[in-house]
């Protein structure tokens, strides 16, 4: 049973008294092969760069490798002031920037050249509140997580917006990325203008002596929606979940009916904090 | 004005009816259960050995007009012994019937060659009655004796998985179906999510699903009407009846209010899983809680010969306790009805019913602080410690007349208005950690008028039709502020500005006649050929983006943005009796208008611009449907196939073209037999086996977050293309009667059942994720059930 279903898991409970073992197992099943897309994934933030930029491509969906990355590409960063860089590859589908700063308000176009199609996509940084203080608290196990210390958020959410956030959190330099539970981003919809006070965040556990870092990530709404779908897509499990569907994409090809890609390219204005976890 | 309506009827009919000089008079009354005074709905009354004749309607009433002089009459209804009885009619005249149910299948039922059965004696196609006792045969979930999951096993219901809420009938949609309990709209049949539905099975007396030649009485849904009737009570003496399960108790205790006036009825049902997790020594299951219990409630006084009251009243609740480090998250949601009817006859050829009815369903969660994600539920990052509330409620008045015009027209006409109120969403701040300052979405105010007439003709001995019209209209009200948003993801522009409306303004309005024609042939006795259109608007809407409908889901008014449904209906089927069987095919071609679908990655919960994830679209669906049942003899049960298939299309979805619903079946088969093996023991078996549901998978992988995260794709967006392996079950039950005793009341049965006997996982859904890493990517297939469920029920009655 998956962890994050603790509904489920309780509903079957009641239905049977008894809880059901296992009612979720892997099975082989054969799927068609779709042609290969161009995938691109960008970033640009209001610190210091360099700033990446990967592409790869789609890959069949039990090919069990990393995906193929796809070198040779022209990729251009520009900005709304009219500088404009182009990206030198560091590594095997990996290209870097080398002086351009973004900057909370700027609008940038990223633009690739490769196979002969030319693929854009436009962003923007948005603001950022500082962050007041992390504290941490020991939590018990659950079926999602195992027993430790968690990090707790203190700060404002200004007034205005819509404003949408993301939170990285790092355990000793590694960002926690497990996709079905430490994807966090929320919006002010409901909580507008509020001081975050003590809001749970997710991600963990920590040790004593662990490093806690936390990035508060401004994101455009566009990121926002981006990213509930990604994680609808990484959760599609459960009694009540939603119809597979593509994730969407602002990589554009500029060519009308040209062959799509897939990816995302996201700006955000970042701030950090950081705790040392103690007993 | 009833008058003025008369009058005009009258004149309506008089192009229709050969006016003879033959003097006729009128023959009325009702027909009763001997033992228990209870009205038996949809009882055949005829002249015997001819094809005039009426059936009761749905408080046991009919009225017949006859030439003077002296007629057999014969009274029949299924599982009750026929009735002959000589009269003579000399001038109008009364005559009540009561007949004998036959409590052992197994005893000779007298059954006559030429006994129509009411599904070939109608126009009326399409539909299916079920009888409390029917209900009962069938083996049950965890011995929960359950309307709906029966109705799935007739053709052309299916539903969209295991444990999901509601039924989708010949390719529309759960909220597509119009479900009354006494009258009442039903705006969630759940409970637990979707297991069991939220009638108790005691107090229920019978069951009708139409799904094709819906009648002008009824309107507001597309696909089908489900009716459920409650029992009114045994007016002869006080009884009780109840139920010790392994899910749930029951208890419904009923008796005369005053003898042979009137009769009063109590049912309540719980489920205690929660006490018995209570017990149980595992720590985490014990601070969790879940159970449900509804109540039913039914009064009914005669007041002389020509009127009648009926008060009914249900309400149920379903509640989920989770634990969080302490705090509980606390999520409830039910339904309440109330419906006061009263029955009068203007005379004995004029039959009138005004009811009222209010009708809502609702939800509140409690989110306390420190609450942790759940996909379940979809509560939004960031929200903690709230109270969130939603509901639905409204508020129903109509009159219904049938007017016995002659031995050849029936006339029903009448008025219903709806008023509507929905509360999508409000959230409020609870305790002192809450993140969360209130948000009232704000109230939505609708009101739906429909006024119908139909007739009933036979035209000589082989023909009858049903026509009529039923004319709809809406009203999308103010206080409100709305936005047009664009109505296709590839239209541009954007949302248009605010327009502000104030209190009772119209902001949207609709009107929509909707043709109702039956047609019935009857080359030979026992034998039909029916022939039916309808057109059916609905105005309400479910916001379910899932893939099964969720207790979270809102109701939603049509409004600018949101146009009503309407569906158009072709029906052709063929019916035949025989003594003992009763078999029908019938062929239906359906479309569908303004049909709703959701943009990639929709928020629907809490969402003031909700209306901006909508997209709008057509479907069509068409099937063969074959269905045997044996009604009478040791061996009684049905066999239903369908093959089927249902689409749509929506800009936006699929790359615009057309795709299969979550409910598309190519082939469904139902066998659901009773077998009476001895005077106290009887077995039943249900056996079920459905295509599987279509279902979108990817077709290729691509990598995010720097190759941590494996997203799938499928490159060329198609949707649901790809069909989960087949369903299949089945459910044996056995019924151990004590044995009975003469002069004793006290009957006592022990059911013992076994569901999804050899253990089938069959798949609710199969997902892809990535396992351990992000190349290491698999697909899971999660069954809701995946063992066999035994379960062991007692039932009693004193």
């Amino acid at each position: 049973m998956k962890s994050t279903h603790r509904f489920l898991k309780l509903l079957l409970s009641a239905v049977a008294v008894l809880p059901l073992g296992g009612c979720e197992d892997t099975i082989s099943v054969n799927l068609k092969e779709g042609e290969r897309l161009v995938v691109v994934e960008g970033s640009i933030t209001d610190r210091p760069g360099p700033y990446t930029v990967r592409l790869s491509t789609t890959a069949p969906y039990f090919s069990n490798q990393p995906t193929p990355r796809l070198s040779g590409a022209e990729v251009v960063l520009s900005d709304d002031r009219g500088d404009r860089e182009v990206l030198t590859e560091t590594g095997p589908g990996l290209y870097q920037t080398h002086r351009l700063q973004g900057r909370v308000g700027g609008k940038y176009a990223l633009t690739v050249r490769v196979n002969g199609e030319e693929y854009e996509a436009q962003t923007e940084i948005r603001r950022v509140p500082v962050i007041d203080s992390l504290r941490s608290g020991f939590r018990k196990a659950t079926e999602a997580r195992d027993a430790g210390y968690f990090l707790t958020y203190f700060g404002p959410e200004p007034a205005g917006g819509p404003d949408f956030y993301r939170v990285k959190i790092f355990r000793n330099d590694t960002l926690l990325n497990d996709p079905q539970l430490d994807l966090f981003f929320f919006s002010d919809d409901h909580i507008d203008g509020n001081y975050l006070n003590g809001l749970e965040l997710g991600a963990g556990p920590f040790r004593p002596g662990d490093n806690a870092r936390v990035e508060l990530h401004g994101i455009t709404e566009e990121t926002f929606r981006y990213l509930r779908e990604l994680q609808k897509q990484m959760r599609n499990d459960g009694l009540f979940s939603s119809p597979t569907a593509n994730v969407r994409t602002n990589i554009r090809n500029t060519r009308p009916g040209g062959k799509p890609a897939t990816g995302w390219f996201g700006g955000s204005a970042v701030r950090t904090g950081t705790l040392v976890i103690r007993k | 004005m009833m008058r003025f309506r008369t009058f005009l009827l009258l004149g309506f009919l008089f192009i229709h009816s050969k006016a003879s000089a033959q003097v006729r008079h009128i023959l009325s009354g009702t027909v009763r259960d001997a033992a228990t005074g209870e009205v038996l709905i949809g009882a055949t009354v005829q002249v015997a050995g001819h094809a005039i004749g009426v059936t009761t309607n749905a408080y046991g009433f009919y009225s017949l007009s006859l030439p003077a002089g002296p007629h057999r009459l014969s009274v029949t209804f299924l599982g009750y012994r026929s009735l002959e009885q000589p009269v003579s009619l000399n001038t109008d005249q009364k005559a009540d019937f009561s007949l004998e149910a036959v409590t052992q299948q197994m005893e000779e039922v007298t059954v006559t060659a030429e006994k129509p059965g009411d599904r070939v004696l109608n126009p009326e196609m399409g539909s299916t009655r079920l009888s409390f006792r029917t209900l009962r045969a069938v083996p049950a979930m965890l011995g929960e004796v359950d309307l709906v999951r029966t109705m799935q096993t007739l053709p052309g219901v299916t539903t969209v998985g295991e444990g999901s809420a509601g039924f989708n009938v010949r390719g529309g949609n759960v909220d597509q179906n119009l479900l009354l309990l006494d009258e009442a709209p039903v705006y969630n049949a759940s409970h637990l999510m979707g297991f069991f539905s939220v009638f108790n099975p005691d107090a229920v007396k019978d069951v009708k699903l139409m799904k094709a030649g819906i009648p002008a009485r009824y309107g507001g849904r597309l696909s089908s009407l489900m009716e459920v009737r409650m029992r009114e009570g045994n007016s002869k003496r006080w009884a009780a009846t109840g139920g010790i399960g392994t899910l749930s108790s029951r208890l419904l205790v009923e008796g005369p209010l005053v003898k042979d006036r009137g009769s009063v009825l109590v049912a309540g049902r719980r489920s205690y899983s929660d006490l018995v997790l209570h017990l149980s020594g595992n720590e985490d299951l014990k601070k969790n809680s879940v159970y449900f219990y509804d109540f039913s409630a039914k009064a009914n006084y005669r007041i002389g010969a020509r009127d009648q009251l009926f008060l009914s009243h249900y309400s149920g609740r379903d509640v989920f306790r989770v634990d969080f480090e302490g705090n509980k998250l606390n999520l409830r949601w039910g339904n309440r009805t109330g419906t006061l009817r009263w029955n009068h006859l203007f005379s004995n050829r004029l039959f009138a019913n005004l009811t009222a009815v209010f009708s809502d369903y609702d939800y509140r969660i409690y989110i306390p602080a420190g609450v942790q994600d759940d996909a379940e539920i979809e509560i939004s990052k960031g929200v903690q410690g709230a109270n969130w509330t939603s509901r639905i409620a409204s508020y129903n008045a109509k009159a219904d007349f049938t007017f016995y015009a002659n031995a050849r027209n029936t006339v029903t006409f009448g008025t219903n208005f709806l008023q509507y109120r929905f509360d999508p969403g409000r959230l409020k701040a609870e305790g002192d950690r809450s993140t969360v300052h209130e948000i009232i979405l704000p109230s939505q105010h609708a009101r739906e008028y429909a006024v119908y007439l139909e007739n009933e003709q036979t035209f000589g001995n082989k023909w009858a039709a049903q026509y009529g019209i039923r004319l709809s209209a809406f009203e999308y009200l103010g206080p409100g502020t709305v936005v047009d948003y664009p109505r296709t993801p590839s239209e541009t522009g954007g949302p248009s500005g605010e327009r502000r409306f104030e209190k009772g303004q119209v902001i949207a309005s609709y009107l929509h006649p909707e043709p109702r024609l039956a047609v019935r042939f009857s080359p030979a006795a026992g034998r039909s050929l029916k022939a039916s259109y309808n057109r059916t608007a609905q105005y309400i809407h479910l916001i379910s983006p899932t893939t099964a409908a969720s207790p979270l889901d809102i109701w939603s008014p049509s409004t600018n943005n949101i146009r009503p449904g309407l569906a158009d209906q072709l029906s052709v089927g063929y019916y035949h009796t025989l003594s003992r069987w009763e078999l029908s095919g019938e062929v239906y071609y359906k479309t569908l208008q303004n049909q709703i679908d959701y943009r990639p990655g929709a928020e629907v919960k809490v969402n003031p611009k909700l209306e901006a994830e909508l997209l709008y679209g057509r479907g069509r669906s068409y099937g063969l449907e074959v269905y045997a049942r044996r009604h009478t003899g040791r061996l009684t049960g049905w066999v239903s196939y369908t093959l089927s298939r249902s689409e749509q299309q929506v800009d936006g979805i699929n790359t615009n073209r057309w795709y299969l619903t979550k409910f598309d079946r190519r082939h469904m088969l139902s066998i659901v037999g009773t077998w009476e093996a001895g005077k106290r023991l009887s077995v039943s078996a249900t056996f079920t086996l459905n295509s599987g549901t279509p279902v979108t998978v990817p077709n290729a992988r691509y990598e995010v977050e720097g190759g941590t995260i494996s997203v799938p794709i499928n490159t060329r967006n198609r949707r649901n293309t790809f069909r989960l392996p087949s369903y299949h079950r089945l459910d044996l039950s056995a019924t151990w009667k004590n044995r009975p005793k003469p002069g004793r009341r006290r009957q006592a049965e022990w059911v013992a059942s076994l569901y999804n006997v050899y253990g089938r996982r069959n798949p609710f859904s199969i997902y892809f994720q990535q396992g351990s890493n992000a190349q290491a990517t698999e697909a899971v297939r999660l069954s809701i059930i995946g063992t066999v469920l035994p379960s062991l029920t007692y039932n009693f009655t004193f």
